[in-house]
């Protein structure tokens, strides 16, 4: 049961695009699946190695911006003589680009921020997404800053007279679920794998885990390629999807929003980014239809984090194995208890 | 030449309301670990009151702050004790979270009682500026220096000379052996946090009359005070007032003579060019990172 | 197990908001984005106010086409992925004919897409990027002007003010840089000399630095485009720092009110630009429209600072309702259409829309007049030069 579990769950939201025929759900659903496929890769870092990284949105957005560019095309002096210039690619080509980029972005950040730990990082992380949004503002040849970058083409794959435009939801909608399949299972292969076990072990004892001789610095660095390189997929994705971008993507609200997934839904667990993930990106969606202030649509949805950080601080999905597991151990209790008193007439 | 002077002059005000934040928060992030995102909210908490106390309940201005200070401990202290006592073992993660929550709800609730309009609260002191040779400031701003130096110097005391500071520092070099010696933890907790608060909230109340009040004036001032900590190395009061006049420097200078849309990023810069080449921070003593 | 548990919770969410959102048909709905939480919250509630002063009189006097109109306003939290998400709702879910928004350009430019997506027309009431109504979007109609139009609105004073010398404070976004860019060309353009272009983002509260460049620039106008609160601190700040420049604040996002409110004496000898002057409103193109919405907006006890930005939003809406009168259904293409031939007595002036932009895809855009005060001893004043 549990090994098809996931398969049927994938299989039923395919169905969606068919009898949702409404486009506003459609398109919450995409953008929440968009986020959770950026939570899935923060869960890595999160998570898994247990560092507390505040700053993933610079990953989703610089993924963003590289996809954006690559397919607009651009031109900038680095230097008063120096032009640097690349005609428009198809977007395909972008998104790869884009994934290449941010991991090798990844691979840097890494090597560099492990250098601490703890609530420095926290801070590090911070201040490197901060970073990352000023030059995206500041640098208007390249970013068109505040201005935005708009127009950007969406996804058109083909063969020859074979072409799928990923312009319309529905056939978005797909893309996004092939990508989710794709990132979480990356995602529960090297969690699974002996990279994933060290991962594990670092995050529990970070010194014990190097007097075993586990490289730690390595397996930490590994999982943030591999983390950005999945946030960053994620940008490009939502920059062909709502196909402009601005600074704005590197609000810290995104990365409390993720973190807020990744957390409320259990960090850690594989399943706990897309039930957190479902929760809080449906949530204010279901806020702003019931007739309260804005306002108190926000007040709600601190309430609403709080209480579920304070009652189920492991997140929901481990309470949710543990009350199955209580359960199934009371039914066989009851089942014994049973047959036992069937023996005895 | 005398550009220099008034930005060495803007360098040196601004430096002391830094590190008003600054300790405020190296007290709850440098020694409780508590990654306070309500840091800024109480700054703007203390700002409504003198708003409130002075331009509403025309209470005298220098009293109101008095008022304001305590109103901002009191509110610490609640969001102590009703949110963070039940997670002082918990991760760092999961505290985080219900700091954000906060964060999320005052915000909200200040939009709600006062709209999002600016207000502006008037200052008893005279509008045209102190001038100074070729550079001026304003009469306010000197206040809010010398106020801030003052609680600088109080905090410090309480800190190092005084029996609750002793308690303080005990409980978070190491929690169980103060507890064997008779430290009420809890307590202590409580007061630590009530205290950082009550500096934000002072920061806010001070520099309300100076800027504008808006709900989201906290998140650049806690911004700042994240940068000031790290820079001085958490936990350490005369590092976080040299952090924030270091920053102040950075910031002023940084905007004056490189470019001055980059100037909220020098902060940041400065903080990961630190945590890269001395995590430590500037002043804090020796500390194990992981 | 769990996820069954997600995504059976995630259909149940969803279909309990469309319970929630049946509605009647007797009402002709529009739909209204503003950013009422998040970083420009003070000026989305002005002009939503604004919208819903003109939907009160408009349904007292019977409403359009024999039915009450109905604002849908949505909340889009000054954020760009929340602009495309109201959007969806509003023409997704409420089925809205025709969207008033977004305020910022970059709200608006985000929503732009859609528009085209589902061939809905919307009334763009505060943005001045010009790109807006250059893009070839026939679904954009502009009632505000854009920075351009303001620019060159101001020409005919640079000479009149004696300009020589300008410096430029704005805040780091798409209004304030295209307002500096557009004035210091049309400075250029009349031989002035133009200094230093400083910068601020969008939340900062300290201006030191950028003052004490620009004193030491020497120049004898500053222009200055930021919101109101931004600009207060400006001004207070300059005097603090002996800052002796005429201030010329662009943008109409300015609130003179407000200013003299909180910046006191700091104030004085201040100009700014607005698109209605409430102060005025007899120099106004239609007096009796301008006294209509200040009489309203007073009457409901809204903030009088906002009385320069709430008049977008009620325009907007008599520009919808005209359309969709002209138009005889609540048809979206028909409604575009009719955008093009309304004539509308709004607080903006006659409203009208000209063409923009690439042919056979123009966006419209209306053409206001622009005004400029000034505050002496205290109070708003007609310049005198």
């Amino acid at each position: 049961m549990t090994r098809f579990t996931p398969w049927l769950f994938v299989a039923a939201l395919a169905t969606v695009p068919l009898w949702m025929n409404d486009y506003y759900y459609l398109h919450v659903l995409i953008t929440t699946g968009i986020f959770i496929i950026a939570a899935m890769s923060l869960n890595l870092l999160l998570g898994y190695t247990g560092q507390l990284s505040l700053g993933h949105v610079a990953f989703f957005g610089i993924g963003a911006y590289t996809s954006a560019l690559v397919s607009l095309g651009f031109k900038v002096h680095i230097a008063p003589d120096t032009v640097v210039s690349l005609s428009p690619k198809p977007v395909w080509f972008a998104i790869l680009c884009a994934i290449v980029v941010t991991g090798i972005v990844g691979y840097s950040i890494g090597k560099l921020s492990f250098r601490v730990r703890g609530a420095y990082f926290v801070i590090v992380s911070i201040s490197f997404a901060e970073v990352v949004r000023l030059v995206a503002l500041n640098w208007l040849e390249l970013t068109q800053g505040p201005m935005a970058l708009n127009s950007i083409p969406a996804l058109t794959l083909g063969f020859g007279d074979y072409t799928i435009s990923f312009l319309r939801k529905p056939q978005f909608f797909y893309l996004m679920l092939v990508m989710a399949v794709v990132s979480y299972l990356i995602v529960a292969r090297l969690v699974n794998s002996r990279a994933g076990r060290a991962m594990i072990a670092l995050r529990e004892n970070e010194s014990l885990a190097m007097s075993v001789g586990i490289d730690v610095t390595r397996y930490l660095v590994l999982a943030t390629v591999v983390s950005a390189a999945i946030a960053g997929m994620a940008g490009a994705l939502y920059t062909h999807y709502i196909r402009i971008v601005d600074p704005n993507i590197f609000l810290f609200i995104y990365t409390v929003t993720m973190v807020i997934m990744v957390v409320t839904g259990g960090k850690g667990t594989l399943a706990g980014p897309i039930v957190g993930g479902v929760v809080f990106g449906i949530v204010p969606e279901v806020l702003r239809g019931m007739k309260i202030v804005p306002e108190v649509q926000w007040i709600v949805y601190g309430v609403l984090m709080i209480a579920i950080v304070y009652f189920l601080p492991e997140g929901i999905v481990p309470a949710v194995q543990r009350a199955l597991a209580s359960g199934r151990r009371a039914f066989a209790g009851l089942t014994i208890l049973t047959e036992s008193k069937a023996e005895e007439k | 030449m005398n550009q220099l002077l008034q930005h060495l002059l803007n360098a040196v005000i601004l430096g002391g309301t830094y590190a008003l934040l600054g300790i405020g928060l190296t007290l709850i992030f440098g020694i409780m670990r508590v990654v306070n995102f309500t840091h800024g909210e109480l700054y703007a908490f203390g700002a409504y009151c003198m708003y409130a106390l002075v331009m509403r309940l025309g209470f005298d201005f220098f009293a109101s702050l008095l008022l304001a200070v305590a109103l901002g401990a009191l509110v610490g202290a609640v969001i102590e004790l009703v949110l963070l006592s039940r997670l002082r073992r918990a991760d760092i993660d999961t505290t985080m979270l219900v700091m954000i929550g906060a964060w999320i709800i005052m915000q909200n609730a200040e939009q709600l009682i006062w709209s999002g309009v600016a207000l502006s609260i008037t200052s008893p002191f005279p509008s045209n500026p102190l001038v100074l040779g070729p550079a001026s400031v304003s009469w306010t701003r000197v206040y809010v220096f010398v106020v801030a130096l003052l609680l600088i110097a109080g905090t410090y005391f309480l800190i190092n000379r005084t029996k609750l500071g002793k308690a303080m520092r005990a409980t978070f070099q190491d929690r169980d052996t103060a507890a064997l010696m008779g430290i009420r933890i809890d307590r202590i907790h409580t007061a630590t946090f009530a205290i950082g608060s009550s500096l934000a909230a002072a920061a806010g109340a001070l520099l309300g009359p100076v800027f504008v009040v808006q709900p989201t004036m906290g998140d650049l001032a806690a911004a700042k005070a994240f940068a000031v900590v790290i820079l001085g190395g958490m936990g350490s009061v005369p590092g976080a007032t040299i952090g924030g006049f270091v920053l102040a420097f950075a910031e002023e200078l940084g905007a004056g003579y490189i470019s001055s849309g980059y100037r909220d990023a020098m902060g940041f810069v400065l903080i990961i060019l630190i945590l890269l080449v001395r995590p430590t921070g500037l002043f804090a003593r020796k500390e194990r990172i992981g | 197990m769990k996820m069954l548990v997600g995504s059976l919770a995630l259909v149940a969410a969803l279909a309990g908001t469309s319970l929630s959102g049946a509605h009647a048909q007797e009402t002709i709905k529009i739909g209204v984005t503003q950013p009422l939480t998040g970083a420009f919250a003070a000026s989305g509630n002005y002009v939503a106010q604004g919208t819903k002063i003109a939907e009160e009189e408009i349904n007292n006097a019977g409403g359009v086409l024999g039915k009450k109109i109905q604002l849908v306003i949505e909340d889009n939290k000054s954020n760009p992925t929340e602009a495309v998400t109201t959007v969806e709702k509003l023409i997704g879910q409420d089925k809205v004919p025709l969207l008033i928004g977004a305020w910022s350009s970059t709200l608006t430019l985000a929503v732009m897409p859609k528009l085209e997506e589902y061939k809905v027309p919307m009334i763009v009431e505060t943005s001045s990027s010009g790109k807006i109504t250059t893009s070839g979007n026939p679904y954009v109609f502009r009632i505000s002007p854009t920075s351009e139009m303001e620019a060159k609105a101001f020409q005919p004073l640079v000479k009149q003010m004696g300009i020589k010398k300008a410096d430029f404070l704005n805040t780091n976004n798409d209004f304030g840089i295209g307002s500096a860019d557009e004035f210091s060309k049309m400075l250029k353009a009349n031989g002035v000399e133009v200094g230093v272009r400083e910068t601020m983002d969008p939340a900062a509260t300290d201006f030191s630095a950028q003052l004490a460049k620009i004193k030491a620039s020497g120049g004898d106008t500053l222009f200055v485009t930021t919101a109101v609160e931004q600009l207060t601190l400006i001004l207070k700040q300059a005097k603090e720092q002996q800052l002796k420049v005429r201030v010329v604040s662009c943008g109409g996002s300015n609130s003179p009110d407000q200013i003299i409110a909180q910046a006191g004496a700091a104030a004085e000898g201040s100009f700014h630009t607005t698109f209605f002057p409430p102060w005025f409103p007899d120099v106004t193109t239609n007096p009796d429209v301008s006294k209509r919405y200040m009489d309203g907006w007073k009457k409901r006890g809204f903030n009088v600072g906002g009385l320069t930005e709430g008049y977008r939003g009620y325009d907007a809406v008599y520009v919808a309702v005209a359309a969709i009168k002209a138009a005889g259904k609540a048809d979206p293409e028909a409604i575009r259409k009719a955008l093009w031939d309304v004539q509308v007595k709004g607080v903006y002036g006659n409203i009208h829309f000209n063409k923009q932009g690439p042919a056979g895809k123009e966006s419209g855009q209306n053409v206001p007049t622009v005004y400029l005060v000034a505050v002496k001893d205290g109070k708003v004043q007609k310049p005198q030069f």
